[in-house]
């Protein structure tokens, strides 16, 4: 038999039936650290694309400038820049903290993106007739823009905190205790890196699967999956089409 | 600072044979998509929900740390490109996939109506109007590559943040040689972008 099929028998689940706990708690702090950058990403976010909206110039190159510096730095640099960043301005804290500052930061410039995105994407005279029938901004921004840009942001915000949720695992580098940590810690322990790394990924994937299947079932509720409605035809779907959707 | 340059060359030639990599690999995906076998379908599928539903640091560490344990041992190096790349290649298979319904149906009925063959079709006919179209997203995909470049530094490649961090080691001043990196990093995101932005530009005037 080949080398690598006895290897992949000789797996040894012992590694992971021992040190369960550990991931159960990693996968704990990864889901909590997701859920703090989510609240304080899309508070930031929402403040972000309200201010960019206002057209003060000032303000929006301070906005952009942020935006840029959040995309274009690869995270892990961003987390260690944060890191190791804050102990010269005097502040000392924990890993921790910096970490989820650092997710809280990130999160927040993408989610920024995509409300202001869902905002431009109304027409115009959405805001403008509200303000002309005498709506002052705050009750025609609560009235009339938000409710129409929650439903259409709903996938690619449930899509940016599924990327949250994978980037946190950058934060083992800088000592957070999430699950990747707690993985880091057990191949340390195991020697076993194969048996420790699939088993992170299968609990990165249930967990994405997971909020997949949410953001499908808001879809079908709502209704707001848009796809070719059209019908193609037979001939071209044997190219075009890969799912099979088209056609009957 | 020299040293960090040094560094970003390597960033540089990682990200591009894993881009070049990513495109092969993608276009490859599609095209096995489209003969619509249903086992093989199925194993696609699957391994794109997989890549995208896992920590690209995670799939680093399966084929740096992981693949030795199944008998196959790499350079951090060759294990980063690979990882990369069968990561951006599923991307890339998306989006081109997002893409291929904007290509006319009557392309297709004529091309087969003069019988040409399915080589003949893709590349001749689907695949150069789909990279011509995804052109702006692709140049996007390249940006997170190279952000993704930056994580190799934990399975030691030599690049721009381990270099940063060894001189931040060595001078007890970690914070200066990070924003060395950082700085380093955004130079190379700027220049891309602005690439897709010109790119876009030039598209957005041929369609007039």
């Amino acid at each position: 038999m080949h080398r690598s099929v006895v290897k992949i028998m000789a797996l040894d689940p012992t590694v992971i039936l021992n040190y369960w706990p550990l991931l159960v708690d990693g996968a704990v702090l990864t889901l909590r650290l997701a859920a703090i950058a989510f609240v304080g990403g899309m508070l930031i976010g929402a403040i972000c694309a309200t201010l960019s909206l206002l057209n003060y110039w000032p303000v929006r190159m301070v906005i952009l400038v942020y935006l840029a510096l959040m995309r274009g730095i690869p995270f892990i640099v961003i987390v260690f820049l944060i890191h190791f960043g804050l102990p010269s301005f005097g502040i000392r804290t924990q890993a921790l903290v910096t970490g989820t500052v650092a997710l809280t930061l990130y999160a927040g410039a993408y989610y920024a993106e995509i409300i202001r995105a869902a905002v431009l994407a109304l027409p115009r005279g959405q805001w403008e007739s509200a303000r002309v029938i005498g709506m002052p901004p705050i009750a025609a921004a609560r009235h009339v823009i938000i409710p129409q840009i929650i439903s259409p942001s709903v996938p690619p915000i449930v899509n940016c905190t599924m990327t949250m949720i994978k980037e946190s695992s950058i934060l083992s580098a800088i000592t957070v205790a999430e699950l990747t940590y707690q993985g880091l810690v057990i191949q340390g322990n195991t020697f076993a890196p194969f048996e420790v790394f699939i088993s992170l990924a299968l609990i990165y994937w249930a967990i994405t699967i997971a909020f997949s299947l949410l953001a499908w079932a808001y879809e079908r509720r709502f209704g707001t999956a848009s796809g070719r409605t059209s019908r193609m035809s037979p001939i071209a779907a044997r190219y075009l089409d890969i799912d099979g959707k088209s056609g009957r | 600072m020299p040293r960090l340059m040094d560094a970003i060359s390597v960033n540089f030639r990682i990200a591009f044979a894993s881009i070049l990599l990513a495109v092969l690999g993608g276009t490859l995906l599609t095209i096995l998509r489209s003969f619509k076998i249903r086992a093989l379908n199925v194993v696609i599928i699957v391994l794109i929900s997989f890549i995208r539903g896992t920590p690209l640091l995670i799939q680093i560490f399966l084929f740096y740390y992981g693949l030795p344990a199944l008998g196959l041992r790499l350079s951090p190096e060759v294990a980063g490109i690979l990882a990369l790349s069968l990561n951006s290649a599923v991307f890339v298979s998306e989006i081109l996939r997002g893409s291929l319904p904007s290509i006319e149906d009557g392309q297709i009925e004529a091309a087969t109506a003069l019988g040409l063959s399915a080589g003949v079709i893709w590349g001749k006919i689907v695949l150069p109007q789909l990279f011509r179209k995804t052109l702006p997203m692709l140049i996007n995909e390249s940006t997170v590559v190279v952000k993704g470049t930056a994580l190799l530094a934990v399975i030691t490649v030599v690049e721009t943040l381990r270099v940063a961090q060894q001189i931040g080691a060595s001078t007890f001043r970690p914070f200066e040689p990070i924003i060395g990196a950082a700085i380093l990093f955004l130079g190379l995101y700027v220049i891309l972008t602005a690439l897709g932005w010109a790119v876009e530009r030039r598209h957005a005037q041929e369609r007039r």
